[in-house]
C-alpha cells in the first residue's frame, strides 16, 4: 500500500491538491473554481510544479472528501509525491481524505514492470501521500480505524484482478496463507476431505476442471467469548458456464467471478489489522467451472452437505451449489452468530440494480438494516431485494427437493437463487449479497482505477463493527 | 365481455337446490358443519376428514350431490387461523370458492366465519367480492363454444349474520369489482379492436358515471408540444390520443346538494387533485427498433396501465368517493412503417426538454413525459402515480410476484406498499439516485431514452423522475404483473387489472374525507 502520512505544513516537494469547499477558496486557486462537490482543476505554476484543486461542496460529508481526495489522486497521474491539503476539514473528516487517496491510487502489483529500454517508459507511479491537516494526532487516529479496511479492500481487488491460470483454486488457498502472518488461522479442506464431509454439490461444479477445488477456512480468534460471525464467500475462480457454456463475449470477466470469496479474505485481514474483539469466521469455496468429459451434466442431480438433492438444471447456475454446500456446513460446524454470504451470483441482480447497489436479500431485518447502514457509510451500498413467498414455486423439481433455478426465460434469477439459499440456511440470521455488477468498474471512478473494486471487504469491516463487537447481539 | 353475478345477502340457511360453499375457519370445522352434518348424517364430516381438509389458507375440497339434501355440491374453502384472518384472506377464499361454482346457476357462499378476527362486520361483502373477481372472463369472441361448457353462475347468495350489514357495504364493493372488470376488459381487447381512437371512445362512456372526460387528438397535443408522445405514433395508421377523466368527489360533497362532476371543476380549486397517469400502447411492436417476433402477441397488453387508471377512475366515480382525482392516460400505436421515428431522433417534450431517441422500443416513458408534464402543469396535483408496462428489466428484477415501485417520497411509498399488501397487489420498492439518472446522458440532446441493460427499469423511473418538477411522485412498472398466466384465487388466468384495488384501497384508506 502506498505510505501516507499525516503533516502540519505542506512539504515543499512534489504536486500539491488543494480540498476546499465553496466558503474557503483561497485566492491561489485558477479563477473560475468555485468549490462545488465534484469540481476539479489542474495546472502547473511557474515552478512547474502540478496544483490541483478538488472542491468538497457546500457541506462536505465523509464521502464527499473520500471523493475529492480520489479525484485530486486522479489528476496526480505521472507524479511520485502529492501533498493533499485538507486543512480546511476538521481533523477527523480530513483522516478519510486518506482513504479516498489510497483507493483510488491503487494499482495491480502484479503488472509487469517496465521494460528498461522501452523508448517511451510509463510515467512514475504515485509513491507516497501527504495529507495535510491541522490535528495530526486526531487525524492519525481516525485513520488507524480505517486503514484495516482499506488494506482488505486492495487486498480483494489483488485477488480479483489475478488471471483465472494465475490464480487456480489452489494457488487462491496458497495466497491465503498469507493472513497467518497478522493472526489468522487457515485451513484448507482439499478435495478428500469435501468428499467426507459431504460437499457433494461443490464437488460437481469442479467435476469438469483438471483443477482441484477447495474450500478455504479462515479464522479470527477475537476477544470475545461468543460464536463467530461467519462469512461465506463464492470463489469460482473461472465460470465458463460449464456445459451449459456462457458466449464468448466478455466471458474474460468471469475470472471475477471469485470476488465474494476475495471480499471476505479482505474483511478478515481488515478484522485481524484492527485487532477486532469480534470472533469471525470465513468459509471460502474455491472452484472452477469448466467445460470437459467429466463436467456435470444439466439434469444431474447433486447431494448436498445437509442432505437436500438438487436437480441441477443448469450447470452455470453454480455459484449457489458451492454457497448451499459451505452455508450448510458452516452452520454446523461453527453455529454463528449470523452468516453473511457475498457472490457474484446473478446476472440478474445487474439487470434490477445496474453496477450502483448490490442485491441484500436477509431473513433478520436487523441484520439487513446494519448491513445497508454499513454499505452506506463506506460507499458500497446495497438495496432490499425479495425472496421466498411465490418465488419458491420457482424451484421445485420433479425429481429432488429443489432444483438450482428455473429454466423460463426471463426470469428474476436474483430472487430465485437468493430463495434457493435461503432453504440451506434453517433459522440462523443470515444476509446474502448479491454482487454482481458492483465487483468492478467499467471506468475509472473517484474511489477507485478501472477494475476490481474489493466490493465488501470494507462493508463487513464496519458491519462488524457496528454490530458484533459487543456480546449482545 | 363478461357479466358479473348477481349478489344477494341473507340470513344463513340451508339452501334446497343449487350449490353450496362453506368458508370455514382452520381448527373451527365442527361448528361449521354442524347443520349439514344434521342434514346428511355426519357426511360433510367424514368427507372433510377423507379429503384431510383442516380449514387451512387455500385448502378447498368438493362434495358432488350429498345425500340427503337437494344441492348439487358442496364446496369447503379453508380460511385459515380465525385470529389470523385478513379482508384479502376472506376474498381470496371466496375466490376459490367461486372458481368451484361456475356449473351452477345459483349457488349460496356460507360467509358467516368470514366475519372472524379483525376483518368483521365486513367479511361477507368481502367474500362476494373475492367470488365476483374470479368470475371474470372474456369470451367475447368465442363464438362457437357450446352452452354446456360456458360457466352458468348467475346469482351468488351470501349467508351472514348480519345480511343488512353486508348489503350496505357491498355496493362500493361492486363498484369496484366493475372497475376491475373494465381494466380486464380493456387489456384483453386486441389492439385491432381497442386502437386509441376505441380506447378513447370507451373512456367517453364513464360520463355516464359522473367523470367529466376529455379527449385530445393529434392536432391538440401538436398544440400542446407532446413531441415525444407523437413522435411514437407516427409511424402508425392509427391516431393517437389523450383522454383526460376528472372526478370531483370531494368538491361535490363539500357542497350542500352539489351535483358532482364536471360541474365541480372551478370549486376544486380549493384541494390540489390526486393524479394517475397511465401508459396506453395499445400494441407496441417495438417500432424501427422491432421486438423478436416470439411472443411478441403479449405486448396488445402494453396498455395495462392506462387500463388500471381507466378502470380506478371508474371504480372511483362508481362508489362516490368522496376524493378529486384525475386520471390522464397517453394511447399510441408503436409501428415501424416508412413514417415512423428512427433511431438517433431527437424529439422535444411538452417540457422543452429534448430526448435523443436512441431505441423506439423505450417508447413508453416518451408517452408518460409528455402526459406527466401536461398533468402537472394543468391540475397541480397533490401527487402524481403512473403505471407502465414499461420494461422488461423488472420481470429479470422482481418476476411476476410484486410491481417494481419507485418514489420520490417515502411516506407516498410506505403508503402504496401498504395498501398493496391490503390488496394482495403487492409492490416491492427499488432505488433511484443520481448515479442512475447520469446513464441517460446523451451527447446530443438533454438526455437518451435508455440507460442500456443494468439497472434497465430504474433508468427508466429516472427518465420518468425529469418530468415530475418536484411533485411526490410514484410510479409503479406492472409489466411482470399486469397479466398472468395462471388463475389465482381473485385473478383468472389473463388481465389482472393490476393496480385497480391497490389505487382503490390507497386512495380509501389515506385521500378520502371521512366516510359518511
Amino acid at each position: 500500500m502506498i505510505a501516507v502520512r499525516f503533516r502540519r505544513r505542506m512539504p515543499d516537494k512534489g504536486a500539491r491538491a488543494l480540498l476546499a469547499g465553496p466558503g474557503a477558496v483561497p485566492d491561489a486557486t485558477p479563477p473560475g473554481f468555485t468549490g462545488a462537490a465534484e469540481e476539479t482543476s489542474s495546472w502547473h505554476d511557474a515552478s512547474g510544479r502540478r496544483l490541483i484543486c478538488a472542491g468538497l461542496g457546500r457541506v462536505p460529508s465523509a464521502r464527499m472528501v473520500r471523493e475529492a481526495a480520489g479525484r485530486a489522486v486522479s489528476l496526480a497521474h505521472g507524479e511520485s509525491r502529492l501533498a493533499i491539503d485538507a486543512r480546511a476539514l476538521p481533523p477527523a473528516l480530513a483522516a478519510e481524505a486518506a482513504v479516498g487517496a489510497v483507493l483510488r491510487a491503487w494499482r495491480f502489483s502484479g503488472a509487469p514492470p517496465p521494460r528498461e529500454d522501452d523508448p517511451e517508459p510509463p510515467p512514475p507511479l504515485l509513491r507516497r501521500i501527504d495529507i495535510v491537516v491541522t490535528g495530526k494526532r486526531e487525524a492519525r487516529a481516525v485513520w488507524d480505524a480505517l486503514r484495516p479496511g482499506v488494506e482488505g479492500t486492495l487486498f480483494a481487488r489483488e485477488l480479483v484482478t489475478e488471471p483465472a491460470n494465475r490464480l487456480t483454486p489452489r494457488r487462491f488457498a496458497r495466497r491465503l496463507r498469507a493472513l497467518e502472518r497478522h493472526g489468522v488461522t487457515v485451513e484448507v479442506l482439499g478435495r478428500k476431505a469435501l468428499r467426507e464431509a459431504g460437499f457433494g454439490a461443490l464437488l460437481a461444479v469442479a467435476r469438469g476442471s483438471a483443477e482441484p477445488p477447495c474450500v478455504v477456512v479462515l479464522r479470527w480468534k477475537g476477544r470475545l467469548e461468543v460464536p463467530p460471525v461467519a462469512f461465506v464467500g463464492k470463489g469460482i475462480t473461472f465460470d465458463t458456464g460449464g456445459v451449459c457454456l456462457k458466449p464468448a463475449e466478455r466471458m474474460w470477466e468471469m475470472r471475477a467471478d471469485m470476488a465474494g470469496a476475495a471480499a471476505c479474505a479482505g474483511a478478515m485481514l481488515a478484522l485481524a489489522l484492527r485487532q477486532s474483539p469480534a470472533p469471525a469466521v470465513a468459509v471460502l469455496g474455491l472452484a472452477e467451472n469448466m467445460i470437459g468429459a467429466e463436467a456435470q451434466r444439466p439434469s444431474d442431480v447433486v447431494r448436498t452437505v445437509d442432505g437436500t438433492t438438487v436437480e441441477v438444471v443448469d450447470t452455470d447456475a453454480e455459484g449457489r451449489l458451492v454457497l448451499a454446500d459451505c452455508l450448510a456446513w458452516t452452520l454446523r460446524r461453527f453455529a454463528p452468530r449470523a452468516v453473511i454470504d457475498l457472490a457474484t451470483l446473478t446476472g440478474s441482480i445487474v439487470v434490477a440494480l445496474g453496477h450502483h447497489r448490490a442485491g441484500l436479500f436477509a431473513t433478520d431485518a436487523a441484520l439487513a438494516a446494519q448491513i445497508a447502514a454499513a454499505g452506506e457509510a463506506v460507499d458500497e451500498p446495497v438495496w432490499p431485494m425479495p425472496m421466498g413467498g411465490g418465488y419458491t414455486q420457482a424451484l421445485e423439481s420433479p425429481i429432488a427437493d429443489l432444483r438450482n433455478c428455473s429454466p423460463e426465460r426471463r426470469q428474476p434469477d436474483a430472487c430465485h437463487a437468493a430463495t434457493f439459499l435461503k432453504h440451506f440456511v434453517g433459522d440462523a440470521k443470515w444476509a446474502h449479497l448479491d454482487i454482481a455488477g458492483v465487483e468492478a468498474r467499467e471506468e475509472d471512478e473517484p474511489l477507485g482505477p478501472r477494475g476490481a473494486t474489493g466490493f465488501g471487504a470494507r462493508l463487513l469491516d464496519r458491519l462488524v463493527s457496528l454490530r458484533f463487537e459487543t456480546e449482545e447481539v | 365481455m363478461s357479466s358479473m353475478p348477481e349478489i344477494l345477502f341473507a340470513k344463513p340457511s340451508l339452501p334446497s337446490s343449487g350449490a353450496l360453499a362453506v368458508l370455514v375457519a382452520e381448527d373451527a370445522l365442527e361448528a361449521a358443519f354442524a347443520d349439514l352434518d344434521a342434514a346428511t348424517g355426519g357426511m360433510v364430516s367424514r368427507a372433510a376428514a377423507a379429503a384431510s381438509f383442516k380449514g387451512r389458507k387455500g385448502q378447498s375440497c368438493t362434495i358432488l350431490a350429498p345425500s340427503g339434501l337437494g344441492l348439487s355440491r358442496i364446496v369447503l374453502v379453508g380460511l385459515g387461523k380465525a385470529e389470523e384472518l385478513t379482508p384479502l384472506a376472506v376474498e381470496e377464499a371466496g375466490g376459490t370458492a367461486a372458481a368451484a361454482l361456475l356449473q351452477d346457476e345459483e349457488a349460496a357462499i356460507d360467509a358467516r366465519a368470514a366475519s372472524a378476527g379483525a376483518v368483521g362486520k365486513a367479511g361477507p361483502a368481502r367474500a362476494a367480492f373475492g367470488a365476483v373477481l374470479r368470475c371474470y372472463r372474456f369470451d367475447k369472441y368465442r363464438t362457437k363454444e357450446k352452452p354446456e361448457d360456458k360457466p352458468k353462475l348467475k346469482r351468488i347468495t351470501v349467508l351472514a349474520d348480519d345480511p343488512a350489514a353486508a348489503r350496505a357495504s357491498w355496493p362500493s364493493a361492486k363498484a369496484v369489482a366493475e372497475g376491475v372488470f373494465l381494466a380486464r376488459d380493456l387489456v384483453s381487447e386486441p389492439a385491432n379492436v381497442l386502437t386509441p381512437a376505441e380506447m378513447a371512445e370507451r373512456c367517453r362512456a364513464l360520463e355516464g358515471l359522473g367523470l367529466a372526460v376529455e379527449v385530445f387528438g393529434p392536432k391538440e397535443m401538436r398544440k400542446l408540444g407532446f413531441g415525444a408522445l407523437l413522435g411514437v405514433a407516427q409511424g402508425s395508421a392509427n391516431e393517437p390520443r389523450m383522454v383526460v377523466l376528472q372526478w370531483h368527489g370531494a368538491t361535490a360533497a363539500g357542497k350542500a346538494g352539489g351535483k358532482g362532476g364536471r360541474k365541480g371543476a372551478k370549486a376544486a380549486k380549493a384541494a390540489k387533485p390526486l393524479a394517475f397517469l397511465g401508459k396506453g400502447v395499445t400494441f407496441d411492436t417495438g417500432g424501427i427498433s422491432i421486438k423478436p417476433a416470439a411472443g411478441m402477441e403479449d405486448m396488445k397488453w402494453d396498455m395495462a396501465g392506462a387500463a388500471a387508471v381507466i378502470g380506478l377512475m371508474a371504480a372511483l366515480a362508481g362508489r362516490k368517493a368522496k376524493v378529486d382525482a384525475v386520471g390522464l392516460v397517453g394511447l399510441v400505436e408503436n409501428m415501424p412503417s416508412g413514417t415512423a421515428q428512427r433511431p438517433g431522433d431527437v424529439v422535444t417534450t411538452a417540457s422543452g426538454q429534448t430526448v435523443e431517441v436512441l431505441n423506439t422500443d423505450a417508447e413508453g416513458r416518451l408517452v408518460l413525459a409528455d402526459v406527466m408534464w401536461y398533468c402537472r402543469k394543468r391540475f397541480d396535483p397533490a401527487l402524481m402515480i403512473d403505471l407502465a408496462t414499461l420494461t422488461g428489466a423488472i420481470i429479470i428484477a422482481l418476476g411476476h410476484e410484486h410491481a417494481g415501485l419507485f418514489a420520490n417520497d417515502d411516506a407516498l411509498a410506505q403508503a402504496i406498499t401498504a395498501a398493496g399488501k391490503a390488496t394482495g397487489e403487492t409492490v416491492w420498492r427499488m432505488p433511484l439516485g443520481e448515479a442512475y439518472d447520469r446513464m441517460l446522458k446523451s451527447d446530443i440532446a438533454d438526455m437518451k431514452n435508455i440507460g442500456g441493460r443494468p439497472g434497465g427499469s430504474i433508468t427508466a423511473a429516472q427518465f420518468l423522475q425529469r418530468f415530475v418538477d418536484g411533485c411526490p411522485w410514484a410510479h409503479l412498472d406492472i409489466a411482470g404483473t399486469a397479466w398472468s398466466t395462471k388463475d389465482k384465487p381473485t385473478v383468472p388466468k389473463g388481465a389482472t387489472a393490476f393496480g385497480v384495488r391497490l389505487l382503490d384501497a390507497f386512495v380509501a384508506e389515506h385521500h378520502e374525507a371521512a366516510k359518511a
